[in-house]
Formats: structure tokens, C-alpha cells, sequence
């Protein structure tokens, strides 16, 4: 188990880069997830640290090892792609057991390997299953029971519940964080969606346009955004944005006409002597009941839209006019031609 | 929605094209079976003679005839495939400087035919004191067979989705073994089409035999039914039944691989 | 910069060395013989004796010798059945077959693809036995509807357009599988689009299945005409080039003369302008092809 490395990493497509001087450390034995739309190089990333890219510039480091002109299969990583790549015509037990037989590891030891990782996936009954004959849940724990026995210094994976649908995706998540923590191997996961990387990541490495945003911890991440895309990118429904000149009585004051972040959990319906700023008033465009709690989508006259978070059911309909305040300590400021936070004066 | 009429007009024209097809066929086997010697009426159902085909087996040779073609093809289909796998894999999953140009020259083979190249092939097999055996036979529609087996190989290793090679190029596969553990198992129904065609134009080649054998023991099918044709212009019955003698193999292959068959032809030149 | 163009431990060198047998074998037996090829059509050569450098002449005696001249028309003659007349009748049958659903297709399909399958040996001794003037079929069936029969493949302007038909048979039903199988391809909305649009069987066929189908129509086109350009074995088989000159082709001139005519030079010239003329044809086919899709 060891840390890896970019060091000032670039890769260039023709024209297009992909990747831009991308600094970050991963910790051993820590889950990082490398998050971003798509296009934002986070693959491309991924695929260099695998040795499936060729590295542009600059230095990818396994534990103390420079491993940019190191085959991938010298690299002792293992993978799991976002199609799962099982090998068609074997079973599942072969699956598994490919990569040892590839470097001669004695049979008995390979049985031993599968077993346990079989074991740990509860893939026992389907060893002899051809991958076709399963479930694409099924199929997904092989994928990551595969990279399971090879006990690599590295996981690396990419996209691996995209293909799930939403229920199992949800569950899979656990089971991956748990196996993991059990594992103890440092894994370096890339997603486009921020509830995976929010609810698995150790730490988070947002990326955008091939730049690396922020690194730090989900709370980090969330609470203190180091830029507007990053505020913009994680949480859900995302963060709704104003100047500062279109919301007045805002406390502390902003310096200047900046860019406001406000999280729905941050504006909430009007209520006397709760401490909130304003009353600010809008029309609602639209409703989303979720149940627990009901999002609405309220503009200010002629100005902007904020995502305002009610508890349970509100009667609101769109067209509606409702009065709304903004919780003091969740208000973000943002240079409006940087994007770059902006310390909030306290 | 349908018109019925329509319905109706596809299915008569589909009936007679497929009629058209078959009348010959028929015809030939028909004409086959009739009491031999005489002039017959081609096509004509008269008479239950089966042992036209013993004659034709025997006396008329075909049965060396049917193993000098088996031999041929069966080499020919051996060596395509072979080295076709090998090369297929480099075009389709390989990058290497020059790949372009090399492809295209392989595509030039399937546009250059053997009448073109017969005649030196020839009297380079002459000054080789070669002509007359079964090399003379089986290079150049090896030859010729690569530039087919190579394109089809490589198009379906194109199609092989790259994370599969990409995880046993992760899991220590070196590429040798990726093709043949990994890739090649999933190659089967490709590859069996890409035999099946070989064989099937092997088995029908004519010009090469001609040229290239004089010795009657190494006449290839083809070539024996046109000196038997020689031989009996006007025992149609016998003719017919050393020409279905020499369609058989082919046609039995067809009817039970026609999948692969029709699948080969259609996709194979699909190509654009 | 990194001077690695591919990834790390992916093989390129050795790419050559799985491409290496095919390309040698490749090289041997095709490749040299084409060139050799078009080195010994600058000859004049009997085979046996040495031959005597002539230059071009041999290509410029195809252009003037009208036995030679009247091979390449024939062959073009018979690019007509080989290959435009299987075509027009694949799209007759897939116009049909757009607007109808077929059950047994599968069945339809394996008939349809049989005559392709059959060796062309086997299929000029049959046809030569359809097209005898006594006792052949052709010739039974119209003297039982009361028409007098013909010399086929004996008469002189009969011969070639029989030759002619012979390999239509061969080729009409690879030009109908593909054709169908393209023709399932084109999205029915297209259908439905043009038919709400009031367009009817006619401007359907013009503006929806055509257009449609170019990609499989060049490939029909392309595999018929090397077949056309190709042609030998029928024509050794049925008529060997007669009566007369009729019924000669530049692949049976190419036989006749390098091996019977101990005029190795020209045949060898023959054989040059034979793949010359298939490129040229491919070319063409595909280009228009590429042409009408841009449109």
C-alpha cells in the first residue's frame, strides 16, 4: 500500500488539453474520489495512473516510484472499468483467477486468493457462471472481485456504478466504502456524480477542464468552496448564486459587488426572530416535492433565482408570491471575474 | 399500414427469384439421376439412376479429384487462418508506425485477382521446377486468402471493446496471451466464417489449376470437371452427376453454416 | 515532452513481427507476381526463348488489336448482367420489401444466396446443358409453349448475352441479400415521415429506401463488377471465347495467349489493364457513392 502522486501532470490530445498541471498527493490507504463533469480530464487521470495513457508532462509516482514509462502491469494496480471488461468466454472463477495465473502464481495460492475474494463479495455461487448469465450487479462485484485478488498497492476505478441503476447503485456504494475501509488499499475513484463522491470520498479532487478545482475532505469541499464551480458542482440541488447587489441587508457585507453562493438549506421560508436575513420576496417558477422536505424555485422581481428549502410540504404553487430569509453563516462570496472564493469578512 | 397487395407482390417475386435460383439446381440433379449414355433432356425427371455417381466416382476419377481439392483447401484454410489471426490483431489493436500504408497494401490484394498474376506466378513456379505439385496450388491462394483473412480479422478486433484489453493488459497479459486466452474465444464465430469463405473459394478455383497441373493425380475438382466435360459432351446424365459430385462439399457446407456464409459476405463488404 | 507516443508497455515493434508472416507470404505471392506482372508485359515473350524489350508496346497493341479491343467490350457487356442487372433487380425486390413485412426471410435468403456458393465450373457445365440446343431445357421449355429454340451459346449475337445471363443467375442473389439486409436497416420513421408528407411507392423508393441503401448498392456494385471483370471460368467452360471472337474476355485472352499463344508479353499487359480497370471501376462506384451521401 503506498501513496500516489501527480506532480505538475499534463496531457495534451492534439489541440485539446485534457489534462492541465494537475498536482495532488493521495494519501495511503485513503479513498479519493476524483469527481467532475464530463470532459473535466479526471478519466484521462485515471487512465495515465493506470499506464493506459501515455503521461504528457510532468511525474505520476507510485509509493517512491516514477512510474510514467512503467508498463501497466509493472505497476502492481488494479482496475475496474465502467463496463466491467469481464472476460466473456470464462467463468467467473477464471475471471478472477487470470491476472495470478498471468504471473505464475501456484495454483493453490490462487484458489486461496479467489476464495477469499470471492468470499468477501459473496460471489461463491456464480463461480462457475459465465459472465453473460449475470445480473449487471453480479456482473459489477466479479469486476471489483477481480481487482480484489490481485491485492495491488492501488485500486483504481472508473465510473464503476454508472451502469447500476439507482437503487443498487445507492447500496453498492456502501458495500465498495465498506471493503475498502476492511482492505485498507489506497483507491483512487472517479465519478461525475458528487453523491458518490460525497458519501465515499475520504477526500474529494474536483475537477474542471482539466484542472484540479479543490482537494479536501467532503466537509471542506462543501462548507468552504474554494471557487464558484466547485460551490456549484457539489451539493444537491446545487447552490444558487446572486450579486451581491440584488440581495441587500446582507450581513456580514459583502466587500464589494461580489457573487453570492446560497445552499437551499440556507434560504428558508420566512419566520420572525429566527435570526435570518431579510425578508426577501419572489414568485415561485417551480416546485419540487421531495417529501421530506420541498424545493422551490423563487425569483425576486426582475432579478435572480434562489432555491429556497421548505421542511415537509409547502402549499406553495408557481405563481405564488412567498417571503424568504437567508441563514446568516451560509453565505458564500465569490469573485465575480475569478470565481475564486472570497474570504467572508466576519 | 400493409397493403395486402404489396404483401402479396413480395412474396410472388420472392418466390420466383428464389425459383429461378433453385431450377437449375435442381435440374442439374435431376439430370443427373437419368439413365446415362443417352442424349438426355437436361432437367427432365426420367429414371432413378444413382449409379451415374459411382461411375463418375470411379472412372471418371473423381474421387482422386475430391482429394486433391481437400488437401488444397484444407492448407489453403489452415494457413490463412493462422497467420490472418496474427496480423488482424496487429492491424486492429496495435499502433505502429507505417500501419496505414501496410493496410492499404493489403487491400490492394483483394482487388487484384488471380488472372492478373497467373502468369508469372507460372513460369516463376517453373523455374522452381514446381509446377505440378500441391505448393504450385496452395501459396498463391494463401496468398490471396490474407488480403481477405487479414482484413476480416482486423475488423473484428476493431470491434472488441478496448476496456477488455485494457484489463488484461492490467491483470500482466502480455499481448500474445490476450490474443489467444482472451480474444480469441470470442473470435470463434468470426473466425469460422472467415474459414468457411476460404474454403469455399479455394475449393472453387479453377484458372490456378488449370495452369499450374498437368499431372492427373493432382487435378483439383474444378479442373477435373472440365477435362470430364471434355470427355462426355454429350453424356449429359453423367456430366451432371460429376458436376453435383464437385458442388457437394461446398453446398453441404452452406446448408449447414449458411449463417456464417451470408454473414461473411455481408459483412465483410460492408466495409464502405 | 515525452517522446513515448503510446502508452507504456503496449506493443509496437512487435506489431511487426505478428504482421510479418502474412506480409511475406502476402508479398511472395501477390504482391511480387503483380509486379512481375508489369514487368513482363514490357516484353515480347514466348516463354521459352528470350524475350525481347518492347516498351509499352504491348499496352498500346490491346489499344489497337480489335480482337483485344473486343475482349474489353464484352467484359464491359458483361458488367451489365454481372453486376447492373442483379442490382436493379435487388432494388425492385427491396422496394417491395420496404413496405411488407416477410415471414420466412431467413428461408427466402439461403435459396437466393445458393447459386453463389456453387463452383463457376459447375455452373457453366450446368448452363451449357440448359442452353443445348437439343435436349436443353431452355430449349425443350420453349418448344413445349410452341417457340422455336436457338443456338445459345453457338450463334453469334447470342452467345455473349447468354454468357451474359448465366452470370446474373450467379450474382442476382448476393445482390438481393445484401440489398434486403439494407433495406431492414433503413428506420421506418423515414418510411412514415414521407408517407404523412403524401409521397407515394414511386417517390418513396426515389427518396427514402435509395438513398438508403447507397452504401449497400456501391458494395453490390463493387463485388459484382470484380466479379464481371474477372470472368473466366464460365466463359472456358461454356463457349471458350466463341463462336469467333464473341464471347472472348481479357481474362480468357490472358490465358489463351500467354500459354496457348506463346505471347506472354501482351497477356501480361492484359492482366495490367484488367486490375487498372477494376480500380478505376471501384473508384468510380465509390466515389459517386461518397458523392450522393454528401448531397
Amino acid at each position: 500500500m503506498a501513496a500516489v502522486s501527480f506532480q505538475r501532470v499534463s496531457k495534451r490530445f492534439g489541440e485539446v488539453e485534457a489534462v492541465r498541471q494537475l498536482t495532488l498527493d493521495v494519501a495511503d490507504g485513503e479513498l479519493l474520489v476524483v469527481v467532475g463533469p464530463s470532459g473535466s480530464g479526471k478519466t484521462t487521470a485515471l487512465r495515465m495512473l493506470a499506464g493506459l495513457e501515455s503521461v504528457g508532462e510532468g511525474e505520476i509516482r507510485i509509493g517512491d516510484r516514477v512510474v510514467n514509462r512503467v508498463a501497466p502491469r509493472e505497476r502492481d494496480i488494479a482496475m475496474v472499468f465502467q463496463d466491467y471488461a469481464l472476460y466473456p468466454q470464462m467463468r467467473v472463477y477464471d475471471n478472477l483467477a487470470f491476472g495470478l495465473r498471468r504471473r505464475g502464481t501456484p495454483k493453490p495460492r490462487v484458489a486461496e486468493r479467489v476464495r477469499r475474494a470471492a468470499d468477501m463479495l459473496g460471489l461463491e455461487p456464480l463461480l462457475d457462471r459465465r459472465p453473460r448469465e449475470l445480473s449487471g450487479g453480479q456482473q459489477q462485484r466479479v469486476a471489483l472481485g477481480r481487482a480484489l485478488v490481485r491485492d495491488p498497492q492501488v485500486f483504481l476505478m472508473d465510473e464503476p456504478l454508472s451502469n447500476l441503476d439507482a437503487q443498487l447503485r445507492a447500496q453498492t456504494r456502501g458495500d465498495i466504502k465498506r471493503l475498502q475501509q476492511e482492505v485498507g488499499t489506497t483507491t483512487v475513484y472517479v465519478t461525475h456524480d458528487q453523491v458518490e463522491a460525497m458519501t465515499m470520498g475520504d477526500r474529494i479532487a474536483v475537477m474542471n477542464d482539466g484542472r484540479l478545482e479543490q482537494v479536501g475532505t467532503p466537509e471542506e469541499v462543501y462548507d468552504r468552496p474554494a471557487n464558484r464551480f466547485v460551490a456549484g458542482f457539489i451539493g444537491s440541488p446545487a447552490m444558487s448564486f446572486a450579486r451581491a447587489g440584488e440581495l441587500p441587508g446582507l450581513s456580514p457585507a459583502p466587500p464589494g459587488d461580489v457573487l453570492v453562493g446560497v445552499r437551499p438549506e440556507h434560504a428558508r421560508p420566512w419566520a420572525d426572530e429566527v435570526g435570518l436575513i431579510g425578508p426577501l420576496e419572489g414568485v415561485v417558477e417551480y416546485a419540487e416535492a421531495l417529501g421530506r422536505e420541498t424545493f422551490l424555485g423563487v425569483r425576486r422581481d426582475g432579478g435572480p433565482r434562489l432555491v429556497v428549502c421548505v421542511d415537509g410540504r409547502s402549499g406553495a404553487q408557481p405563481g405564488d408570491r412567498v417571503a424568504y430569509g437567508l441563514v446568516p453563516g451560509g453565505l458564500r462570496y465569490f469573485d465575480p471575474q475569478t470565481g475564486d472564493a472570497v474570504e467572508t469578512p466576519r | 399500414m400493409i397493403d395486402r397487395r404489396e404483401q402479396a407482390l413480395t412474396y410472388t417475386l420472392l418466390g420466383v427469384f428464389s425459383l429461378i435460383a433453385l431450377v437449375p439446381i435442381a435440374g442439374i440433379v435431376l439430370t443427373a439421376l437419368q439413365a446415362p449414355g443417352e442424349l438426355a433432356t437436361f432437367g427432365a425427371p426420367s429414371g432413378f439412376h444413382p449409379g451415374n455417381f459411382a461411375t463418375a466416382w470411379d472412372e471418371g476419377n473423381f474421387s482422386s479429384y475430391l482429394r486433391s481439392s481437400l488437401m488444397v483447401a484444407v492448407a489453403v484454410v489452415a494457413a490463412s487462418t493462422l497467420l490472418s489471426i496474427p496480423a488482424g490483431y496487429a492491424f486492429g489493436m496495435m499502433r505502429f508506425r507505417g500501419e496505414q500504408a501496410l493496410f492499404y497494401l493489403f487491400l490492394l490484394g483483394l482487388m487484384v485477382p488471380l488472372e492478373a498474376t497467373i502468369v508469372p506466378l507460372y513460369y516463376d513456379f517453373r523455374d522452381l521446377a514446381l509446377t505440378d505439385t500441391y505448393a504450385a496450388l496452395i501459396l498463391p491462394q494463401v496468398g490471396v486468402s490474407l488480403a481477405f483473412g487479414t482484413f476480416w480479422m482486423r475488423a473484428f478486433f476493431r470491434s472488441v471493446p478496448r476496456s477488455l484489453v485494457e484489463a488484461a493488459r492490467i491483470d500482466g497479459s502480455s499481448a500474445w496471451s490476450t490474443l489467444w486466452r482472451v480474444l480469441l474465444p470470442t473470435a470463434r464465430p468470426a473466425v469460422v466464417t472467415m474459414m468457411v469463405l476460404i474454403f469455399m473459394w479455394t475449393w472453387n478455383e479453377f484458372l490456378l489449376a488449370l495452369v499450374m497441373v498437368s499431372d492427373e493425380g493432382l487435378r483439383t475438382a474444378p479442373l477435373g470437371l472440365a477435362f470430364f466435360q471434355g470427355r462426355n459432351t454429350t453424356d449429359f446424365a453423367l456430366l451432371a452427376a460429376g458436376a453435383v459430385i464437385v458442388a457437394t462439399p461446398v453446398v453441404l457446407l452452406y446448408v449447414f453454416l449458411q449463417r456464417h456464409f451470408i454473414r461473411g459476405m455481408l459483412s465483410g463488404a460492408i466495409k464502405g | 515532452m515525452s517522446r513515448a507516443l503510446a502508452p507504456p508497455g503496449e506493443p509496437r515493434r512487435v506489431a511487426y513481427l505478428y504482421l510479418l508472416p502474412a506480409l511475406v507470404v502476402f508479398a511472395l505471392f501477390v504482391l511480387a507476381p503483380l509486379a512481375h506482372s508489369m514487368w513482363l508485359s514490357l516484353f515480347e515473350w514466348d516463354g521459352v526463348t528470350p524475350g525481347t524489350w518492347v516498351g509499352l508496346d504491348n499496352y498500346g497493341q490491346v489499344v489497337s488489336d480489335p480482337e483485344l479491343r473486343a475482349a474489353f467490350r464484352h467484359s464491359l457487356v458483361l458488367v451489365g448482367f454481372y453486376a447492373v442487372l442483379p442490382v436493379v433487380i435487388g432494388l425492385v425486390l427491396a422496394a417491395a420489401m420496404s413496405r411488407a413485412r416477410v415471414r420466412g426471410l431467413a428461408l427466402f435468403r439461403t435459396v437466393l444466396f445458393l447459386p453463389q456458393v456453387i463452383a463457376l465450373v459447375v455452373v457453366g457445365v450446368m448452363w451449357r446443358m440448359i442452353y443445348a440446343p437439343d435436349g436443353g431445357l431452355l430449349n425443350e421449355g420453349l418448344g413445349a409453349v410452341g417457340v422455336g429454340g436457338q443456338d445459345w451459346l453457338g450463334s453469334f449475337p447470342l452467345a455473349l448475352p447468354s454468357v451474359g445471363l448465366i452470370g446474373a443467375w450467379v450474382m442476382y442473389g448476393l445482390a438481393m441479400v445484401l440489398l434486403l439486409a439494407g433495406v431492414q436497416k433503413i428506420p421506418q420513421s423515414l418510411y412514415d415521415a414521407a408517407r404523412v408528407d403524401g409521397a407515394g411507392p414511386v417517390r418513396e423508393f426515389f427518396t427514402v429506401t435509395l438513398p438508403g441503401l447507397r452504401n449497400e448498392v456501391a458494395v453490390a456494385l463493387t463485388l459484382t463488377t470484380i466479379q464481371a471483370l474477372r470472368s473466366f471460368d464460365i466463359v472456358y467452360v461454356t463457349t471458350g471465347g466463341g463462336p469467333g471472337d464473341s464471347t472472348s474476355v481479357p481474362a480468357y485472352e490472358v490465358y489463351d495467349r500467354a500459354f496457348r499463344g506463346g505471347d506472354v508479353g501482351t497477356a501480361s499487359a492484359i492482366g495490367v489493364y484488367i486490375v487498372a480497370l477494376i480500380f478505376v471501376l471501384v473508384f468510380l462506384i465509390n466515389r459517386v457513392a461518397e458523392r450522393e451521401a454528401a448531397r
